[in-house]
């Protein structure tokens, strides 16, 4: 024993007070290591791409804003679990209001190696978004753009969470068609204003084609430019034709203007019901001009008020100073969505968050969705809400398993 | 007639880019860079060697984007007729605010009006019209191929670019080096003399806005290829002509690698002031608006004039 330790002893390197140091600190760093990994998981990115300057920039940072309380809720309630308490990591982009800039964005997202990307609210930028990421499979949940070409390109990675406008027009003719039978029909003819992008032709093309088959006759499709400062001569032909509802589709400030100058010249059809008005279902709007507002109908993106989590999220955005629009709430949800795959998945990979995403069943979200369930990366449950603004408030009118308050319709003559 | 060296080693200096870098931002980078020249460039053969400052060459571009869309999507037909058809329509397109504005002697201050309303014209009528699919714009299918000029790897949209930017240099040198472009020269610099020696300042300006409307088609037609959406703003929209000259003013006018510099300038100036300024939403762009002021008052002539005696290259003639 003591002849083959001494024999052996020449040919191992001499255990010197260096090496047994070294060799104790290598040791203990490797014996420490798993539990370093364990306390801090490699963060997640996320990266979260939104037009945060340019024409849609008050839109934008909502989104922004909304997907980075999400995230901070996420990781003060301990990260993802799955991957041992891993926080998640918002890698910021701002697509300026231009598809191209978005698709740049795509790039630097990918070399920061984000996980998945969450945008871009517009759907023109959305289009070029989730085709850039496509490339690298980056899973892209898209929070807001409503165009349905989005995800109808077979793109294995694009996911969206809410309804396109294909669905909501159909859901806002068929509540407009049920309101008006159950106020014995008074309305019978229409007049269309929307804005003149994707978003408003879109909806204007789906009702213009609708409305008059289930009964109603379009007396005016009005078109107008992004932005326009003066609605007078519209209004003054919706004055002469006098048409018994109005319906609005078109951004935040062109609706306050249009909803302000009909006021003004005392155009008072039996019903604003707009269609994802920018303004009907705002906060904002309904703070800052509750006359013009009162009594409009809107068919749009809405949280279910039955749920607390969407109450609380209401009172932390308005304790920030802003506003709850549906740019917050849906990309908040979003991110929600994002995080419930990542723990199922138990992986960063895009792969698996791609799998995880289209086999999503979630249902922890305050959406009226039920569980999500993805059909070509379109939430098949996904669906608008009618709301009206009435007492200064803004209340959920249909559908009638959540209404916060019955419907006045035809509105009372001012 | 001068050699045309210089551009046949920038193309081979550039070629392999996609080698060389794995980095899809720079890649990216480049491809805009090379886009937003070859669309400088378009302008700088109107703007810079005729003097003929247009503010709406979104026009011409958009143009040439609509045509290829509207050819593969409603036609069926492949996109290497849609290209050649929207370099052909946007020279039409060219033609006609060619004849319109020169033919009645518009010039200066009330030329550049009439090339902005003709923009405006086109995306108003992008907007009604349904074969342009009106405000809702127009998707081209997802279906990347070589038949529909679409590239699974970026490298194949920055070839096309670098493509496109040497083909816009050959035109520019070859423009320069002929008649065509001393006649312009002379146009540019005093139309009246040029007319009393003999010029025909119509016919030489019709050229010049024929070839800057079909090179600024080639460049909406690849735009088109490579975002596959489009709508009248993204079309026809004022910042597509600002854009078209604002990268010749900073290199430098009326020089062939002007519009050149100028994007390589604008796009890596974007970029560094939004390295530079951070999380702060929109910080970038003030930054970028106020250097983009003291380049164009420090360098009147275009950046291509640094260095060179002033008095040879007063206005940045030759390049």
């Amino acid at each position: 024993m003591n002849r083959i330790a001494t024999v052996s002893h020449p040919r191992s390197s001499p255990l010197s007070r260096r090496h047994l140091l070294a060799g104790t600190a290598g040791g203990v760093a490797a014996l420490a290591a798993p539990a370093l990994l364990r306390a801090q998981p490699a963060p997640v990115k996320i990266g979260l791409l939104h037009p945060v300057t340019g024409f849609l920039a008050f839109s934008g940072q909502q989104c922004r804003e909304g997907a980075l309380m999400a995230i901070e809720a996420i990781n003060a309630a301990g990260g993802i679990r799955s991957l041992g308490g891993a926080k998640l990591e918002p890698v910021l982009g701002d697509a300026q209001s231009k598809p191209e800039v978005g698709a740049a964005e795509v790039e630097k997202m990918n070399e920061a190696g984000v996980a998945a990307i969450i945008g871009a609210f517009s759907s023109a930028i959305s289009l070029a978004t989730t085709q850039s990421a496509a490339r690298y499979g980056i899973p892209h949940i898209v929070d807001v753009g409503v165009s349905d070409q989005i995800v109808q390109r077979g793109l294995a990675n694009t996911f969206r969470f809410c309804p396109g406008y294909g669905l909501i027009a159909q859901i806002a003719i068929d509540n407009l068609v049920a309101l008006n039978d159950a106020a014995g029909k008074p309305a019978r003819t229409v007049a269309i204003v929307h804005e003149e992008s994707l978003f408003g032709t879109g909806t204007a093309q789906l009702l213009q084609k609708e409305l008059p088959a289930r009964g109603f006759e379009v007396v005016e499709v009005a078109k107008h430019a992004n932005p326009t400062r003066d609605f007078t001569n519209v209004v003054l032909k919706l004055k002469a034709l006098a048409p018994d509802i109005v319906i609005p589709a078109n951004y935040y400030n062109e609706y306050v203007l249009l909803a302000r100058t009909m006021r003004q010249q005392g155009v008072r059809p039996k019903a604003i019901y707009s269609v994802l008005g920018g303004a009907a279902s705002s906060f904002k709007f309904v703070k800052e001009f509750p006359d013009d507002a009162a009594y409009i109908m809107d068919c749009n993106h809405w949280y279910d008020p039955r749920k607390a989590e969407a109450l609380e999220l209401r009172r932390k955005v308005e304790a920030r100073g802003l506003f709850y629009t549906y740019e917050v709430f849906l990309a908040h949800e979003a991110v929600r969505l994002l995080a419930d795959a990542l723990e199922r998945a138990g992986s960063a990979s895009r792969e698996r968050i791609v799998e995880a995403l289209a086999t999503s069943r979630w249902d922890g979200h305050f959406m009226p969705y039920g569980p999500t369930r993805f059909v070509n990366g379109q939430n098949e449950g996904a669906r608008p809400v009618n709301t009206q603004v009435l007492n200064g408030t803004i209340e959920v009118i249909f559908p009638a398993e959540f209404a916060s308050a019955r419907p006045v319709f035809p509105m009372p003559r001012a | 007639m001068r050699p045309l060296a210089p551009i046949g080693l920038f193309a081979l200096l550039a070629l392999p880019l996609p080698w060389l870098t794995g980095s899809g931002t720079v890649l990216n980078l480049a491809t805009m860079v090379l886009m937003l020249a070859t669309l400088g460039q378009a302008w700088n053969l109107l703007g810079g060697m005729a003097g003929q400052f247009s503010f709406g060459h979104a026009a011409f571009f958009g143009t040439g984007a609509y045509a290829t869309a509207i050819l593969q999507i409603r036609l069926g037909l492949d996109a290497w007729t849609g290209f050649a058809t929207a370099v052909l329509a946007a020279v039409a397109m060219g033609a006609l605010v060619g004849f319109a504005s020169f033919r009645f002697r518009l010039r200066g201050s009330y030329f550049a009006l009439v090339t902005l309303a003709f923009a405006e014209v086109a995306r108003i009528l992008a907007n009604s019209l349904e074969i342009t699919g009106a405000g809702v714009g127009l998707l081209l299918p997802l279906a990347p191929g070589l038949d529909r000029l679409q590239f699974t790897d970026k490298a194949g949209y920055y070839w096309f670019a670098l493509v496109l930017c040497t083909a816009g240099l050959l035109i520019a040198a070859r423009i320069r080096d002929t008649r065509l472009g001393a006649r312009l020269a002379a146009v540019r610099e005093n139309e009246e003399a040029a007319r009393a020696l003999g010029v025909d300042a119509f016919a030489v300006k019709m050229q010049a806005i024929v070839w800057s409307a079909g090179l600024a088609g080639a460049v909406g037609a690849f735009y088109t290829q490579l975002f596959l959406y489009l709508d009248p703003h993204i079309a026809f929209g004022p910042q597509v002509s600002v854009e078209a000259l604002l990268g010749p003013i900073v290199g430098g006018t009326g020089s062939i690698w002007g519009p050149l510099l100028g994007a390589a300038v604008l796009q890596l100036l974007g970029e560094a002031t939004r390295a530079l300024t951070g999380g702060v939403t929109g910080a970038n762009l003030v930054a970028y608006g106020i250097v983009l002021v003291l380049i164009v008052r420090f360098f009147p002539d275009g950046m291509i004039g640094l260095g060179r005696p002033r008095a040879l290259d007063a206005r940045g003639v030759s390049g």
